[in-house]
């Protein structure tokens, strides 16, 4: 698996599940970036209720996500989310289409609401890309604190699309892979193969000067910004911009997990090397030399 | 609710049983198998790639250990060729760690979907697990998952945890016999306050395969197998087994309510084959009560094994030290999907109640009829949750507050190194 998936799995299979065999449940659960679910069937068997919590919820309706979900979902969308949540959907199992292929579109969409939330921000940055392009100048940037102490900064410009991460590694050894992961970022677009991905750009504790203004900026060590620019041909077609979408607000949790796929491989590479050493080690051993004694008439000494 | 829920990750033999605290089921039960490339005979001896060039980027060494798949998905794609499927873990304890740490990488970040820096993690190990495995289990997941806290505990402590939810319980103690019966073996583990009694363990070699098997062996006498395509049989025999099986009082009495009433005890199991999706029916019989009869029986089913469960269950409490045997007969209690026949623990009560009562009559004889004891009680507990007990008791005591101060934390580990997770405070109990 090299990257990781925009739908939630958990959401994927229990919907599956209860539309063959509805009964109550009560799960509560989680997805990257500190998103909280709770899957409940509060009336009825077959009347599903699934809510999620967002740290940066307010911020995402600010710019527009409530229009993204009332567009993806529909009827479903509850006016009132339920207590302690952000926002909450409405399934109802016997109104789910019959034929496997649309139901599995159906389940799917539904697996895909965190994405489809956090993806307001993105939309709507490139449709102010396409009303720049014949007037000029910049759009609005738009700050979506999705974590602690991280942030995703979003801003359109005339013929383009910015896109920064500012990343916080709290470990050491982490800080340097995810430094060398992020300089061969910089590095992979010198490939022939890639030469039409985004522009990535990479520094680290300065922050680059599109949020250079900005108040709430730490200066430290520890923090490194990641600019993706986006240019019209990642997102004009609406298939390519909504990948685009789900791999992008990803990025962070695909670093951290290549990152820990980099150690699980370096360590297996040690416990190989320490067993090959021990091999070495065991060859090297004396032999303790067990010979009988015997005396001169032939009997064995035998030690009590 | 600030911090974000634990993770109760139950790695067993045959299963995985993972998921969040705070939830009645686990999120995800699966096979605890991982494909690799690289043919399973050639295994891990000729070690992990080497790559061509210096260096641990993807596009300098290619990306071979990515190339994997867990759980059911590894079960799928055994057959594809260039795949090996593994099981890393063996009797419980785990046996490669390779294979492991990258069967948790995946469990973590594909199926769970969650940011193990974010999260407490509770793991659960074996009886008698060295504690070099715990610190080696520490180590994978402060090193290389930067986990907040760890809490590693012990199997039976957690099935005792979750027989609470029975309202049969009145006391929320931590003394009692555990009776884990999976699908490769069955253990007998008394445990005293949270501490397993180590030297009184027993193992028996029957549990769900030997079942499956049973059934399977006494249909084929009767001639009902030979309507079913013989890949699908063990997985016939083992529906039936999960199906229509129950545990009888009385054997005898049994055989001849079957006989005299067939119609009315005899069921029909429908199935379809796999593949020509011909259909077909069996009869199933006596089966039905004589699959889970192998607990208490051994000797219809095996020839070298043939002390039965409730005589072992009985020495492995006399093998206790004294002062906790009271406690150990009163609240034995059933976990594993082998427990889950119907009736077991009225059968397993009654059978030990009368050895124990056996035992005490002859005592008193002994004493000259002088000393009367005032009698022991023995109680065995099933509930609802017995099939997952071991990870429901986990998400029980993860949701407790003081689960977080039990925990070890990333900053005491970075202070201490491993050998801090030798130990665990034991809690939960309310003694």
């Amino acid at each position: 698996m090299i990257l990781l998936e925009p739908h939630n799995f958990i959401i994927h299979t229990t919907l599956h599940e209860k539309i063959l065999k509805p009964s109550s449940l009560d799960v509560q659960f989680v997805d990257f970036d500190g998103v909280r679910f709770h899957i409940t069937t509060p009336e009825r068997k077959t009347v599903i209720l699934l809510s999620m919590h967002i740290k940066c919820w307010d911020e995402l309706v600010r710019y527009g996500a409530l229009e993204v979900l009332q567009r993806e979902y529909g009827a479903l969308l509850l006016p009132q989310p339920e207590a302690e949540y952000n926002v909450s959907l409405q399934i109802d199992l016997e109104q789910v289409p019959g034929d496997a292929e649309s139901r599995e579109a159906f389940v799917m969409s539904t697996a895909l609401f965190k994405r489809n939330a956090l993806a307001a921000p993105f939309e709507s940055a490139f449709r102010t890309q396409k009303q720049l392009e014949a007037s000029g100048g910049q759009g609005e940037l738009m700050e979506i604190h999705y974590r602690d102490e991280e942030a995703i900064y979003v801003q359109a410009a005339n013929d383009r699309v910015t896109v920064i991460f500012s990343t916080v590694f709290k470990e050491e050894t982490d800080r340097i892979f995810g430094k060398v992961f992020l300089q061969e970022f910089v590095d992979a677009r010198r490939l022939p193969t890639i030469q039409n991905a985004p522009q990535v750009l990479y520094s680290a504790r300065d922050p680059p000067l599109e949020i250079r203004h900005l108040p709430d900026l730490r200066q430290s060590e520890d923090i490194g910004y990641v600019t993706f620019v986006l240019f019209p041909r990642h997102f004009q077609a609406p298939a390519t911009a909504s990948a685009t979408i789900s791999h992008i607000q990803l990025f962070r949790d695909y670093l951290h997990y290549h990152i820990k796929c980099s150690k699980a491989y370096m360590h297996s590479r040690m416990r190989h090397r320490v067993a090959e050493f021990q091999k070495v080690l065991n060859r090297a051993k004396t032999e303790v030399v067990a010979s009988e004694k015997k005396t001169v008439s032939g009997r064995t000494l035998v030690s009590r | 609710m600030s911090t974000l829920a634990p993770i109760i990750c139950d790695n067993g033999t045959g299963y995985s049983k993972v998921g969040f605290a705070g939830n009645s089921d686990p999120s995800f039960v699966f096979p605890t198998a991982i494909a690799t490339r690289g043919s399973t005979s050639q295994g891990s001896r000729a070690g992990p790639a080497v790559p061509a060039k210096p260096g641990h980027l993807a596009s300098k060494r290619g990306v071979e250990d990515l190339d994997f798949f867990i759980g059911d998905e590894a079960l799928a794609n055994a057959k594809t060729p260039g795949y090996g499927v593994h099981y890393p873990i063996r009797h419980g304890m785990i046996d490669n760690w390779d294979h492991m740490e990258r069967y948790w990488e995946q469990t973590i970040f594909k199926y769970l979907r969650a940011e193990p820096e974010d999260h407490y993690f509770l793991l659960t190990e074996p009886p008698l697990n060295a504690p070099e495995n715990r610190e080696q289990t520490a180590e994978i997941f402060f090193e290389s998952f930067n986990i907040k806290g760890l809490y590693i505990a012990v199997q039976a402590v957690l099935a005792l945890a979750a027989s609470w939810t029975s309202h049969r319980v009145s006391d929320r103690t931590l003394t009692g016999t555990v009776i884990d019966s999976g699908d490769g073996v069955t253990h007998v583990i008394p445990c005293a306050d949270g501490y397993v009694i180590g030297s009184a363990i027993k193992h028996i070699p029957i549990a769900g395969r030997d079942i499956s098997q049973f059934v399977l062996n006494l249909m084929r006498e009767r001639g009902e197998m030979s309507t079913v395509p013989p890949e699908d049989q063990l997985r016939v025999a083992s529906k039936v087994k999960e199906n229509f099986s129950y545990v009888c009082q009385d054997i005898v009495k049994e055989f001849r309510k079957y006989d005299t009433e067939p119609y009315k005890y005899f069921e029909r199991y429908d199935g379809e084959h796999t593949v020509t999706g011909r259909k077909y029916s069996l009869d199933v019989g006596y089966e039905r009560f004589l699959a889970p009869e192998i607990f208490f029986n051994p000797e219809i089913y095996s020839s070298d094994f043939l002390t039965p469960l409730p005589e072992i269950v009985d020495d492995v409490i006399q093998q206790s030290p004294i002062d906790v045997r009271r406690g150990l007969y009163k609240n034995i209690v059933l976990s594993g999907g082998s427990t889950m026949f119907q009736h077991f623990g009225n059968r397993l009560k009654r059978d030990l109640k009368q050895l124990v009562d056996r035992r005490l009559d002859a005592s008193v004889l002994a004493s000259g009829s002088v000393l009367k004891s005032s009698g022991v009680e023995v109680d065995v507990i099933s509930h609802k949750r017995q099939r997952y007990a071991v990870w429901f008791g986990g998400s029980l005591l993860a949701s407790l507050p003081e689960f977080y101060t039990s925990c070890h934390t990333k900053a005491q580990y970075d202070e201490i190194g491993p050998s801090i997770c030798r130990r665990y405070q034991i809690f939960g109990s309310a003694t």
